[in-house]
């Protein structure tokens, strides 16, 4: 219980810096009433436009000291309250953008999980089971390439071979497409290249460590154990052996879980999905720190959840570190 | 079924383990037979290739490192390189030496039972945790409901080689390899532990083998008792005539090697001197003469041959209780030292001398 | 699937183990083939102006003989780049007919020079916060720990972007942004590194003689922190790379000059991937193989001196 108070402190304080941090930086950038305002925001003739750029000011309480609107801010953002965007016409809330931008990259981000662990853990397995034969040798070497291949590129080749020159998949994601369903016209397909080229890299790490983990477990004592027991090959390396192999894959899971973020920036400009990674960019470029706050706060919050999530999955995975 | 109808036929078994030195011969030429319902002990030093021996029998360690030649007929059916999975758990279980480690940890007891009962007899999962909780029951351990929800670390060693022995005999085999079973446990509950698997072997009919170091181990709880050293038989015999008449110096050092209870409490103890054979390159004679205080110059050039008498086998040229052993053993005292260069005490004491073979 | 072909890997004895485990210990044929491409693509860049190359940025313009459709005379027109690989350009030619064996080994001197201050900056920076964090102990430690675990948990991407928007997008600045991020990992490296070594006899020995704290920092723990950190050194600087890339491919790395992410940025339009493949494909070919190289050297270091926890 002590732990887990613990935890939730350090969140907290984790997400107070980062907000800070952000906070600090987005307010050096430039002056946010060009955003709202346009070109009149520097007019200081007309005193229609001044009074204009004076209720604008007093509005987000532009006038105020940093560290208030900093405290104004973190009040409105834990009711929910993300405020509005101020670089599109209108102002709307930022969180019209999140609701519109965030399942795009969670429908992306999860297929590609789950893409990596389903072609992690057979092949994990199967290099393990067969370990330093060529099977295994030949599977370490391109793992090894995967993990030496920036995201950008593994995206261009994999959009070259299957998008282009076999034209197997679709090249381009629509955003307007529903998503479910098997044909080009739909979302589900059009993430498929988007969620291996973020897969890949990710299968390959957790290939490797899985593969590391299960040869010492194969060693044990109760894999023999199983085996004596007339347990099939299969049943042993999956039922048995797997799940106590998975500590360093789900360590680690924890650890790429913020990497993954960046990468699905990489791969939604080269694939064009309109996801909070390219919205993220939009916004820095144009200044919008509403914008920037709210998302980078939204994904270091979910790294973070992600990691808490990790050290509950451990107690899951072996009874002997339940607390 | 009837009892004394052989069940394991073992013959010229061979296991060698190919090294950068050449082969290992861990098991060379063995030969025995074991009845359906009886037990066999099999005593030795670590290293002498007992637990090779029933590994090699149970087929698992078959490797591409592994040369195993000679014939293990299980119930009239030739086993020797054959795969014999089909086998395991169902007609021949095993059971581990250290329960710690042997249950997998991260698998609840009541699965780790479940899983065979259901491959082997069959059963559904809610038919086969009634019959884990029996078998749970029968071994001795309280409250068998509320184990079989419980991990492994939340029992004690003595708990966990009971719920080894439930596994092993979960698919009802035949046949039963306890490889010193109670090595890692405490000394308080070896003695349960031994006693429960031979009540189980009997009450079941089961065969088994009886893998330890310990010869008082085996005595009162085995049928027949096979000593091995440097992967051969030296001797075999049915337990109550090995202890009435020791005949293989290596039995006899083994069990003055024993701390006894019955013993008086400064009775010194005599560790056998010297260590394990060399397996890649042995020399040509016994493999015990370097460690025998009765080795002659005939011990060091030729290899016995196993001598079979009216079922009594070993392998000695100056067997224990005879004249000559008398005599090499005379000879030996007299120069100090035996044809190999073990140094021997030259007065030894009466008591000491006769030992536990008188 | 046989069972007699399962056996030998699911049950294999402890003696199995003990080869693998001496051959461990050579960095091996792969390694020095690695530092072998290294050093080409290195001294390439280095000397790139007085190799036989030619100018990444002048316009190779090919020309054919057409017939005039109205005179029927044959004249030289202009043929529309970008150029397949030939013998005079064996990397063919971008959409402005240069060539993109130049362009590329060019690229190489920014991405490399990045990549090398990069993680130099942050060996620098994070390497003394960690050494001294974990050799003082006490609130330093903590605070320090915390600003690497703040800097772990932010998207470093998103960082980067941030700092280059904020500052200016130059060749210095972002070197220094990168090397900002790999501050945290090399810390923490450092940090457990220090606490490793600060239990060993040799530091308890030297304190008992009464040497100073500074002393046994730089005379008897940086020597052995700095071992295991060559290995990461390397990993770290692929990463730089790697990073510089995908924000050239983002559009935003350094404005002047060309890098390997802006070369590629440059092909990876669809129709120019599927027209002229190779001026996104030769970029990509050197940017692999430096990545590979790094990483595979770094990879057999670590193996090499046993480094077990590495967070990159």
């Amino acid at each position: 219980m002590k732990y887990w108070l613990q935890r939730l402190g350090m969140m907290i304080a984790l997400l107070i810096a980062v907000s800070m941090l952000t906070f600090g930086a987005m307010s050096f950038l430039g002056d946010p009433l060009f955003n709202i305002l346009g070109p009149i925001a520097g007019d200081t003739e007309n005193p229609e436009n001044v009074a204009k750029v004076q209720a604008a000011k007093e509005q987000y309480y532009l006038d105020k000291p940093v560290p208030e609107r900093y405290v104004r801010w973190a009040g409105d953002f834990i009711t929910g309250d993300f405020g509005v965007q101020f670089s599109t016409d209108g102002q709307p809330p930022v969180s019209d953008l999140v609701k519109e931008r965030l399942p795009r990259t969670i429908q992306l981000t999860v297929m590609a999980q789950i893409l990596a662990l389903g072609i992690a853990i057979p092949w994990g397995v199967l290099s393990a089971s067969r370990a330093n034969s060529l099977t295994d040798r030949a599977s370490t070497m391109t793992a090894f390439g995967f993990v030496s291949l920036p995201q950008f590129a593994l995206g261009i080749i994999l959009l070259y071979v299957f998008g282009i020159k076999l034209d197997l998949l679709p090249d381009t994601y629509n955003a307007t497409d529903p998503f479910w369903g098997f044909t080009h016209g739909h979302r589900l397909i059009q993430l498929i290249l988007p969620a291996f080229t973020l897969a890949l890299p990710a299968a390959s790490t957790y290939q490797r460590l899985l593969r590391t983990d299960l040869i010492t477990t194969l060693q044990e004592d109760f894999v023999l154990m199983a085996r004596a027991k007339g347990m099939s090959r299969r049943k042993v390396l999956f039922g048995h052996a797997l799940r106590p192999s998975m500590f360093s894959v789900l360590t680690v899971f924890g650890i790429t879980a913020g990497a993954l973020i960046g990468g699905a920036l990489i791969v939604e400009t080269i694939f064009r999905i309109p996801g909070v990674g390219l919205a993220i960019v939009e916004a820095i470029l144009r200044e919008d720190f509403p914008v920037v706050l709210a998302l980078v706060m939204i994904v270091t919050t979910a790294f973070l959840v992600l990691n808490v999530l990790v050290d509950l999955l451990y107690s899951v995975l072996d009874p002997r570190v339940r607390r | 079924m009837a009892v004394n109808t052989p069940l394991l036929e073992v013959e010229n078994f061979n296991v060698g383990f190919k090294t950068e030195r050449g082969l290992a011969k861990a098991v060379d030429g063995v030969s025995f037979v074991l009845n359906r319902g009886e037990t066999l002990g099999i005593v030795g030093e670590s290293g002498s290739g007992k637990s090779v021996l029933n590994r090699g029998i149970m087929g698992l360690i078959a490797s591409s490192r592994v040369v195993e030649t000679g014939s293990v007929i299980f119930d009239g059916v030739q086993l020797a390189n054959q795969d014999r999975q089909d086998l395991w758990g169902k007609r021949i279980s095993m059971i581990f030496q250290d329960p710690m480690t042997s249950l997998n940890p991260v698998m609840k007891i009541g699965k780790q039972i479940n899983e065979p009962i259901r491959k082997h007899l069959g059963f559904s999962k809610s038919q086969a945790t009634e019959r884990a909780i029996e078998l749970l029951t029968s071994v001795g351990i309280p409250e068998p409901a509320r184990r079989i929800s419980q991990y492994p670390h939340e029992m004690s060693g003595g708990m966990r080689q009971r719920v080894m022995i439930a596994i092993a005999m979960s698919g009802e085999p035949e046949m039963m390899v306890a490889d010193e079973p109670t090595t890692a446990l405490d000394v308080t509950v070896q003695k349960y532990i031994l006693d429960l698997l031979r009540q189980v072997q009997l009450d079941r009919g089961m065969a088994m083998t009886l893998i330890t170091h310990d010869l008082g181990v085996a005595r009162g709880r085995t049928d027949q008792i096979m000593v091995m050293y440097g992967g051969r038989i030296m001797e075999h015999a049915e337990t109550e005539a090995l202890f009435a008449n020791m005949r293989h110096p290596y039995t006899e050092a083994l069990l003055a090697s024993i701390p006894r209870l019955a013993h008086a409490k400064h009775t010194r103890l005599s560790p056998i001197p010297g260590a394990p054979p060399d397996i890649v390159e042995p020399p040509p004679g016994c493999r015990f003469a370097p460690r025998c205080r009765y080795a002659q110059q005939q011990c060091i050039t030729e290899s016995p041959a196993v001598i079979d008498d009216n079922g009594h086998r070993y392998a000695c040229f100056y067997p224990v209780g005879t004249d000559e052993n008398a005599e090499a053993l005379a000879t030996n005292q007299a120069r100090g030292e035996t044809a190999t260069g073990l140094k021997i005490g030259p007065a030894p004491s009466k008591t000491d001398n006769d030992g536990e073979n008188g | 699937m046989t069972a007699a072909t399962a056996q030998p890997e699911l049950i294999a004895s402890d003696e199995d183990e003990l080869p693998n485990f001496v051959a461990k210990k050579k960095l091996g044929f792969g390694f020095w083939l690695a530092i072998t491409w290294l050093i080409v693509i290195i001294g390439a860049a280095v000397l790139a102006p007085v190799l036989p190359l030619k100018d990444p940025d002048q316009n190779f313009v090919q020309f054919e003989e057409k017939e005039n459709p109205i005179t029927g005379k044959l004249t030289e027109s202009p043929v529309q780049p970008p150029y397949s690989p030939s013998s005079t350009h064996i990397f063919g030619t971008d959409q402005d007919a240069r060539d993109m064996l130049s362009r590329t080994i060019y690229g190489a001197r920014v991405s490399l020079v990045v990549g090398f201050a990069a993680i130099a900056f942050g060996m620098i920076v994070g390497g003394t916060l960690g050494m001294i964090a974990g050799f003082i102990g006490g609130w330093f430690d903590r605070i320090v720990s915390f600003l690497f675990l703040c800097l772990l948990s932010f998207p470093a991407l998103v960082l980067a972007i941030l700092i280059t928007a904020l500052i200016d997008r130059s060749l210095f600045t972002i070197a220094l942004t990168l090397g900002i991020l790999a501050i945290a990992p090399v810390g923490r490296l450092a940090r457990a590194q220090t606490l490793v070594f600060a239990e060993r006899e040799f530091v308890t020995a030297a304190r008992t003689i009464g040497a100073k704290n500074s002393r046994i920092l730089i005379r008897e723990l940086l020597p052995n922190v700095l071992i295991p950190m060559s290995a990461l050194a390397l990993l770290g600087m692929a990463v730089s790379i790697v990073a510089e890339g995908s924000l050239a491919f983002l559009g935003l790395s350094i404005e002047k000059g060309s890098t390997w992410g802006k070369l590629i940025l440059t092909g990876s339009g669809i129709s120019d991937l599927d027209k002229a493949p190779w001026i996104a494909f030769t970029p990509i070919i050197f940017l692999f193989l430096t990545v590979v190289a790094l990483n595979f050297a770094g990879d057999r270091l670590r193996d090499y001196f046993d480094v077990r926890e590495i967070t990159v």
